[in-house]
Protein backbone atom coordinates (compact mmCIF):
# COMPACT_ATOMS: atom_id res chain seq x y z
CA UNK A 1 0.00 0.00 0.00
CA UNK A 2 1.58 3.08 -1.30
CA UNK A 3 0.33 5.00 2.14
CA UNK A 4 0.23 2.42 4.42
CA UNK A 5 3.05 1.17 6.44
CA UNK A 6 3.24 -2.72 6.81
CA UNK A 7 5.71 -5.02 8.84
CA UNK A 8 7.88 -4.73 6.25
CA UNK A 9 8.22 -1.04 7.24
CA UNK A 10 8.40 0.25 2.93
CA UNK A 11 6.26 2.59 2.03
CA UNK A 12 5.30 3.38 -2.44
CA UNK A 13 7.16 6.99 -1.57
CA UNK A 14 10.26 5.38 0.41
CA UNK A 15 10.45 2.52 -2.57
CA UNK A 16 10.35 5.44 -4.90
CA UNK A 17 12.98 7.20 -3.60
CA UNK A 18 15.12 4.97 -2.65
CA UNK A 19 15.15 2.94 -5.98
CA UNK A 20 15.63 6.38 -8.15
CA UNK A 21 17.71 8.33 -5.11
CA UNK A 22 20.61 4.99 -5.67
CA UNK A 23 20.95 4.81 -9.14
CA UNK A 24 21.15 8.95 -9.29
CA UNK A 25 23.74 8.96 -6.63
CA UNK A 26 25.42 5.87 -9.20
CA UNK A 27 24.89 8.59 -11.97
CA UNK A 28 26.55 11.00 -10.33
CA UNK A 29 28.80 8.95 -9.01
CA UNK A 30 30.20 8.58 -12.37
CA UNK A 31 30.25 11.69 -12.98
CA UNK A 32 32.50 12.94 -10.54
CA UNK A 33 34.92 10.24 -11.47
CA UNK A 34 35.14 11.41 -14.58
CA UNK A 35 35.36 14.77 -13.57
CA UNK A 36 38.40 13.98 -11.24
CA UNK A 37 39.77 11.76 -13.51
CA UNK A 38 38.86 8.60 -11.30
CA UNK A 39 37.56 6.07 -13.75
CA UNK A 40 37.14 3.19 -11.18
CA UNK A 41 35.96 5.05 -8.62
CA UNK A 42 33.25 6.58 -10.52
CA UNK A 43 32.54 3.48 -12.68
CA UNK A 44 32.02 1.43 -8.78
CA UNK A 45 30.29 3.69 -7.45
CA UNK A 46 27.64 3.70 -10.97
CA UNK A 47 28.02 0.11 -10.53
CA UNK A 48 26.98 -0.14 -7.20
CA UNK A 49 24.13 2.59 -7.34
CA UNK A 50 22.49 0.94 -10.44
CA UNK A 51 22.53 -2.91 -9.67
CA UNK A 52 21.09 -2.00 -5.54
CA UNK A 53 18.66 0.04 -7.41
CA UNK A 54 17.48 -2.36 -9.67
CA UNK A 55 17.81 -4.75 -6.98
CA UNK A 56 15.49 -2.84 -4.70
CA UNK A 57 13.41 -1.77 -7.79
CA UNK A 58 12.80 -5.58 -8.61
CA UNK A 59 12.84 -6.98 -5.56
CA UNK A 60 10.87 -5.10 -2.95
CA UNK A 61 7.47 -5.61 -4.49
CA UNK A 62 8.26 -9.26 -3.69
CA UNK A 63 9.48 -9.17 -0.29
CA UNK A 64 7.29 -6.27 0.98
CA UNK A 65 3.62 -6.90 2.66
CA UNK A 66 2.98 -3.21 1.10
CA UNK A 67 1.45 -2.71 -2.56
CA UNK A 68 4.49 -0.97 -3.88
CA UNK A 69 3.32 -1.13 -7.43
CA UNK A 70 -0.17 -2.31 -8.87
CA UNK A 71 -2.05 -2.68 -12.46
CA UNK A 72 -2.11 0.77 -12.75
CA UNK A 73 1.93 1.13 -12.56
CA UNK A 74 2.34 -1.59 -14.72
CA UNK A 75 -0.15 -0.12 -17.92
CA UNK A 76 1.92 3.18 -17.46
CA UNK A 77 4.97 0.90 -18.08
CA UNK A 78 3.46 -0.63 -20.95
CA UNK A 79 2.28 2.44 -22.51
CA UNK A 80 5.48 4.02 -21.79
CA UNK A 81 7.29 1.13 -23.64
CA UNK A 82 5.02 0.88 -26.50
CA UNK A 83 5.53 4.61 -27.53
CA UNK A 84 9.48 4.74 -27.04
CA UNK A 85 9.21 1.80 -29.26
CA UNK A 86 7.11 3.52 -31.33
CA UNK A 87 9.72 6.91 -31.50
CA UNK A 88 12.22 3.86 -32.24
CA UNK A 89 10.68 3.39 -34.98
CA UNK A 90 9.64 5.68 -36.68
CA UNK A 91 12.70 7.90 -36.41
CA UNK A 92 14.68 5.02 -37.28
CA UNK A 93 12.30 3.54 -40.42
CA UNK A 94 12.40 7.66 -41.27
CA UNK A 95 15.77 8.33 -41.28
CA UNK A 96 17.97 5.42 -41.59
CA UNK A 97 16.97 4.20 -45.05
CA UNK A 98 17.73 7.88 -46.18
CA UNK A 99 20.98 8.47 -44.09
CA UNK A 100 22.54 5.13 -45.70
CA UNK A 101 21.33 5.87 -49.69
CA UNK A 102 22.79 9.44 -49.49
CA UNK A 103 26.05 8.00 -47.86
CA UNK A 104 26.15 5.05 -50.52
CA UNK A 105 25.76 8.81 -52.48
CA UNK A 106 29.04 10.45 -51.51
CA UNK A 107 26.64 13.27 -50.43
CA UNK A 108 27.03 12.22 -46.35
CA UNK A 109 29.10 10.57 -44.33
CA UNK A 110 28.39 7.97 -41.84
CA UNK A 111 30.58 8.47 -38.46
CA UNK A 112 31.11 6.03 -36.22
CA UNK A 113 28.86 7.53 -33.40
CA UNK A 114 25.89 7.87 -35.70
CA UNK A 115 26.80 3.87 -37.03
CA UNK A 116 26.75 3.02 -33.32
CA UNK A 117 23.54 4.64 -32.54
CA UNK A 118 22.16 3.19 -35.58
CA UNK A 119 23.61 -0.70 -34.59
CA UNK A 120 21.57 0.26 -31.20
CA UNK A 121 18.94 1.01 -32.31
CA UNK A 122 18.74 -2.49 -34.05
CA UNK A 123 19.67 -4.57 -31.43
CA UNK A 124 16.94 -2.93 -29.61
CA UNK A 125 14.32 -3.93 -31.64
CA UNK A 126 15.91 -6.88 -32.17
CA UNK A 127 15.22 -7.27 -28.50
CA UNK A 128 11.99 -6.20 -28.56
CA UNK A 129 11.35 -8.80 -31.25
CA UNK A 130 12.73 -11.54 -28.64
CA UNK A 131 10.53 -10.67 -25.94
CA UNK A 132 7.59 -9.71 -27.72
CA UNK A 133 8.02 -13.96 -28.96
CA UNK A 134 8.21 -14.56 -25.63
CA UNK A 135 5.34 -12.84 -24.00
CA UNK A 136 3.10 -14.19 -27.19
CA UNK A 137 4.30 -17.80 -26.33
CA UNK A 138 3.49 -17.05 -22.69
CA UNK A 139 0.29 -15.49 -23.37
CA UNK A 140 -1.33 -17.90 -25.95
CA UNK A 141 0.23 -21.00 -24.18
CA UNK B 1 -15.91 4.62 -17.91
CA UNK B 2 -17.99 6.65 -14.71
CA UNK B 3 -18.33 5.24 -11.26
CA UNK B 4 -19.69 5.94 -8.35
CA UNK B 5 -16.63 4.39 -5.99
CA UNK B 6 -15.83 7.77 -3.56
CA UNK B 7 -19.70 7.62 -2.78
CA UNK B 8 -19.74 4.08 -1.57
CA UNK B 9 -16.58 4.85 -0.22
CA UNK B 10 -17.52 7.46 1.65
CA UNK B 11 -20.63 5.87 2.58
CA UNK B 12 -18.56 2.93 4.29
CA UNK B 13 -16.68 5.74 6.00
CA UNK B 14 -13.17 4.27 4.79
CA UNK B 15 -10.36 6.33 3.44
CA UNK B 16 -8.81 5.86 -0.02
CA UNK B 17 -6.12 4.34 1.49
CA UNK B 18 -8.27 1.66 3.28
CA UNK B 19 -10.03 0.88 0.24
CA UNK B 20 -6.80 0.15 -1.60
CA UNK B 21 -5.40 -2.10 1.06
CA UNK B 22 -8.46 -3.89 0.96
CA UNK B 23 -8.69 -4.39 -2.80
CA UNK B 24 -4.88 -4.74 -3.30
CA UNK B 25 -3.61 -1.33 -5.12
CA UNK B 26 -2.67 1.81 -4.22
CA UNK B 27 -3.92 4.46 -2.63
CA UNK B 28 -3.12 6.09 -5.79
CA UNK B 29 -4.84 4.26 -8.17
CA UNK B 30 -8.06 4.00 -6.12
CA UNK B 31 -7.81 7.80 -6.28
CA UNK B 32 -7.40 7.69 -9.75
CA UNK B 33 -10.47 5.42 -10.87
CA UNK B 34 -12.53 8.11 -8.18
CA UNK B 35 -11.25 10.71 -10.26
CA UNK B 36 -12.21 8.50 -14.06
CA UNK B 37 -8.86 8.95 -14.86
CA UNK B 38 -8.23 5.21 -14.64
CA UNK B 39 -10.35 2.87 -15.62
CA UNK B 40 -9.80 -0.68 -13.59
CA UNK B 41 -8.92 -4.13 -14.60
CA UNK B 42 -11.99 -6.57 -14.96
CA UNK B 43 -9.89 -8.43 -12.16
CA UNK B 44 -9.66 -5.59 -10.06
CA UNK B 45 -13.58 -4.32 -10.88
CA UNK B 46 -14.43 -7.93 -9.30
CA UNK B 47 -12.43 -7.28 -6.49
CA UNK B 48 -13.98 -3.83 -5.61
CA UNK B 49 -17.82 -5.10 -6.38
CA UNK B 50 -16.96 -8.25 -3.58
CA UNK B 51 -15.92 -5.63 -1.59
CA UNK B 52 -18.66 -3.20 -1.73
CA UNK B 53 -21.24 -6.73 -2.10
CA UNK B 54 -22.93 -5.79 -5.20
CA UNK B 55 -21.98 -6.02 -9.40
CA UNK B 56 -19.62 -4.48 -11.62
CA UNK B 57 -22.38 -2.47 -13.14
CA UNK B 58 -23.46 -1.36 -9.80
CA UNK B 59 -20.56 0.66 -9.74
CA UNK B 60 -19.27 1.24 -12.97
CA UNK B 61 -21.11 3.05 -16.08
CA UNK B 62 -20.24 3.49 -19.63
CA UNK B 63 -19.20 7.57 -20.32
CA UNK B 64 -22.69 7.85 -22.79
CA UNK B 65 -21.73 12.08 -23.42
Amino acid sequence: MSTTNSGSGITRERYRRLVYGLVGLGIVGLAVGLVLDQPLAGTSAYLVGVWVGAAIAFGAPKWSDATLQDERDYERHDRASGLAMGVVMVLGIGLIPPLYLLDAGGHVVITETVGGLIAGASALYLLYGVCLGIVQRRTHA
Amino acid sequence: MRNDLAERRADEGSSQGELAEAVGVTRQTINAIERDRYDPSLELAFELAAHFGCHIEDIFHPALD
